[in-house]
């Protein structure tokens, strides 16, 4: 650990790193090596290495009972069970998905995959989530879907969205991903609208190194999915549905997210203190205002995200530079906003002023199990530093630019 | 010989446990723990960590290819392939094969055009592929079946000659060579499969394989944007990603594959020794190739000659816990939702449609003694003596 007394001192400016180990904006939470052994046990006695084996069952079980959901299917991916729910729910013979703009880098890629339009709609400034304000101008006769996503911190108007489906009689997918602790005023996550989807990916709530998962409450979804993700396979040689391939979640990655099932409220603790630790101490900088969890309902305290306010006295761009460069893995909130990147596929153009502006203000900082409150200290110093420094560390980022 | 001691009429199962057909090779319990343990220790569980890369190393040397591409699995794979090739409108592939190869031309929008295969090597019928060749179909996927190969040389000239791009399904070609040349660099790409049931094994996994850097860029970029390289432009992206789990299966499989590639070279031997003298039981050699990993059985059953169906027989075997598989069954063609199409393959498809009805799979593998193969030879031999009781028996 290098503590900046001068600008000279900056990473960016040849300095020493703060972080020898850089610190990430990823979860990657580690659960007891003991709880992972003895999970994989239950594969390896059995010879039972894939194709829904008994850790993925039991798995498939525990993740319906944490949702308070009839089912649960697990999937190799995030990104492919919600490519695999949105094919099945998207309703026939229509063209467009609504979904926010302001969100994950590859959600307009996996309406591609199912040869849907997306259909970007604005989010709200104070929760940066979508809602049924900003998603209703976006429905029309080739509405197939909603994809209602919710934001990394706190969670969407549940009851809202769910309320504009049902009025307009279009399905409604949750994309629950960074919301897997998370309890709305509705409730628990897991178990509105016609499905949820997860991730099992390490640098979430739940690692399972890579994977993904499905909660509903539909028998006939849950089976649909159930087929899908093993190629449409019911029965040894009898492909029952259409649009199948290999979604399939393997017994070694079921193994590692039940192992971290049993740690979440050790692991929600740590956040807690995480977060705590972070709000206390950036009360102090003017300029950058985090987005506080909304401590009523259950909460993960899994992402930080801070906003940089008009007297924040340096570009984001450029504060991220001097923050990476010092190996603290702070990032843009996402951004570019999915309607502003170049897509070659059909989409719906989109003209969302409010994404605009939003895609420029915020950014996660450091957490999860490699952050710990000394780091978190560490970090926010940096931040008091490069602010009081501001103008000195500006001139030198435009000299450093010129050729 | 009396029917009454086969399972199948209450006598006991020659097995106490289910033996199936895949090969579900895996490290011993302490390698497992030990590869664990490291992965826990570093704190790197995907996005392209020091095993995959290590992996994708191995696979570039062991198969003489400049590009190994680790994907979640060969499926996804194959999903990949057609936007970075560039792939429009048709393609031709055997009908005569795992339906994820057609599934995967779906998912990319493209059309499936079905091939019929060779009635003894059971590869793509190269001479069949002309006619079916119209001003829509841009590339021809292979299939390397069984631990063979199609006829590379032939597909190689054939697609070149007409324009189109050739790449392969190889999911059950790891580590096979043609000519003394591993597999893996033929065509514009090939996909492996690390399937738990496949010689070398991730529990799920596979890689692409290309010595086509542009190629490789794009499925990086692709896959993820972790270990992408250089950033080129793509149409869509996906999660193709292989965790570091996977990897690290996958490393000691590879380590593991002269010992796995033996025994069932072994296992393979004493099924042809033992079947030889059967009637209608007919082993499918792994053509085409001059090393192969064996990692499959396949016969044909000639029902005149045996005396049973291939059906029935696969039903005697179940109840002695000998999991033997109809594969492939049916066609593709024959799948949802292909078969819809069915009247235009109709009459094309006769040789798949024989070997879709007359093939059955015997298990090879880790968990397959060379007792055991004694064991199921025998079922097999007196199935046969006794076919006529058997076939009266299920009448009844």
């Amino acid at each position: 650990m290098v503590k900046k007394h001068s600008v000279d001192n900056l990473a960016i400016f040849g300095g020493p790193r703060l972080f020898s180990t850089p610190k990430s904006t990823s979860n990657l939470p580690r659960p007891r090596f003991e709880q992972f052994a003895q999970y994989s046990k239950l594969f390896f006695e059995q010879h039972h290495y894939t194709n829904n084996g008994p850790v993925v069952r039991l798995l498939e079980q525990r993740l319906a009972a944490f949702h308070q959901a009839a089912f649960c299917i697990a999937f190799c991916s995030g990104f492919w069970a919600i490519a695999l729910a949105v094919s099945v729910l998207a309703r026939k013979g229509r063209t467009e998905v609504i979904m926010p703009s302001l969100t994950y880098r590859r959600m307009a890629d996996i309406a591609a995959w199912v040869r849907l339009k997306p259909h970007f709609c604005e989010v709200e400034p104070d929760t940066l989530a979508m809602s049924a304000r900003t998603a209703k101008p976006c429905i029309n006769e080739n509405t197939a879907l909603i994809v209602g996503v919710h934001p990394i911190v706190n969670c969407l108007d549940v009851e809202g969205l769910v309320e504009l489906a049902t009025e307009e009689n279009v399905p409604l997918l949750f994309d629950s991903v960074e919301s897997a602790y998370e309890s709305a005023s509705a409730g628990k996550t897991g178990g509105f609208g016609n499905a949820e989807a997860f991730s099992l990916h390490a640098s979430k709530f739940l690692n399972g190194f890579e994977g993904g998962y499905v909660t509903t409450n539909d028998a006939d979804l849950a089976r649909q999915l159930s087929l899908m993700r093993g190629f449409g396979f019911s029965g040894a040689d009898n492909i029952a549905v259409a649009g199948g391939m290999n979604a399939k979640l393997n017994e070694v990655h079921a193994a590692m997210a039940l192992a971290c099932l049993d740690d979440v409220d050790e692991q929600v603790a740590r956040n807690r203190q995480r977060y705590h630790t972070y709000k206390r101490l950036l009360a102090d900088i003017p300029g950058v205002r985090l987005l506080e969890f909304d401590e009523r309902h259950r909460t993960a305290y899994k992402n930080i995200v801070v906003e940089l306010l008009d007297d924040w006295p340096m570009g984001r761009a450029d504060t991220l530079r001097v923050l990476n460069a010092d190996n603290i893995l702070a990032r843009a909130y996402y951004s570019p906003a999915l309607h502003r990147k170049a897509m070659t596929y059909g989409h719906v153009p989109a003209d969302l002023p409010m994404t605009d502006k939003l895609a420029e203000r915020f950014m996660n900082l450091p957490c999860g199990q490699r952050v710990d409150v000394e780091d978190i200290a560490n970090i926010v110093d940096m931040l008091k530093f490069v602010s009081a420094n501001a103008m000195q560390i500006g001139a030198r980022l435009r000299a450093k630019r010129m050729p | 010989m009396s029917s009454v001691a086969f399972a199948l009429f209450g006598g006991k199962p020659a097995f106490d446990k289910p033996l199936p057909v895949g090969q579900l090779y895996f490290p011993s319990w302490e390698r497992y723990e030990a590869a664990f343990r490291g992965i826990f220790g570093r704190g790197w569980y995907t996005n392209q960590g020091p095993l995959t890369q290590q992996l994708e190393q191995r696979l570039q040397q062991f198969l003489g290819v400049k590009h190994a591409i680790c994907v979640s699995n060969a499926t996804i794979g194959l999903m990949m392939l057609p936007d970075a090739m560039g792939l429009t409108g048709k393609v031709i592939l055997p009908s005569f094969t795992f339906a994820a190869a057609a599934q995967a031309l779906s998912w990319a929008g493209l059309t499936p055009i079905f091939c019929d295969v060779d009635l003894n090597t059971h590869q793509i019928d190269v001479e069949r592929i002309g006619t079916l060749i119209d001003e829509d179909v841009s590339a021809i996927m292979g299939v390397n079946l069984w631990g063979g190969a199609c006829d590379l040389a032939e597909l190689g000239a054939l697609a070149d000659s007409n324009g189109l791009q050739l790449y392969f399904d190889s999911a059950h070609a790891f580590g096979c060579a043609v000519g003394g040349v591993r597999l893996g660099g033929f065509g514009r790409a090939e996909v492996f499969s690390f399937h738990a049931t496949k010689v070398l094994s991730a529990t799920e996994g596979g890689c692409i394989c290309t010595n086509d850097d542009e190629l490789a860029a794009r499925l990086r970029n692709i896959r993820s944007s972790y270990g992408a390289g250089e950033p080129v432009t793509v149409v869509k992206t996906a999660n193709g990603r292989m965790s570091e789990a996977q990897a690290a299966v996958a490393l000691m499989s590879l380590d593991d594959y002269p010992d796995n590639q033996t025994n069932n070279k072994t296992l393979h031997d004493l099924y042809a020794a033992q079947l030889d003298a059967v009637p209608g039981l007919r082993l499918v050699k792994p053509s085409g190739v001059s090393f192969s990993n064996y990692q499959y059985v396949v016969c044909r059953v000639d029902e005149r000659e045996y005396g049973l169906s291939r059906d029935m027989l696969i039903e005697l075997l179940k109840a002695e816990n000998v999991i033997a598989r109809r594969y492939f069954y049916p066609g593709v063609h024959r799948c949802i939702p292909y078969v819809e199409e069915l009247p235009t393959y109709q009459n094309r498809l006769t040789s798949t449609d024989e070997l879709s009805a007359t093939c059955i799979q015997f298990p090879i593998g880790a968990l397959v003694s060379p007792e055991a193969v004694e064991r199921v030879c025998s079922i097999l031999r007196r199935a046969h003596l006794a076919s006529s009781e058997i076939r009266s028996r299920r009448e009844k």
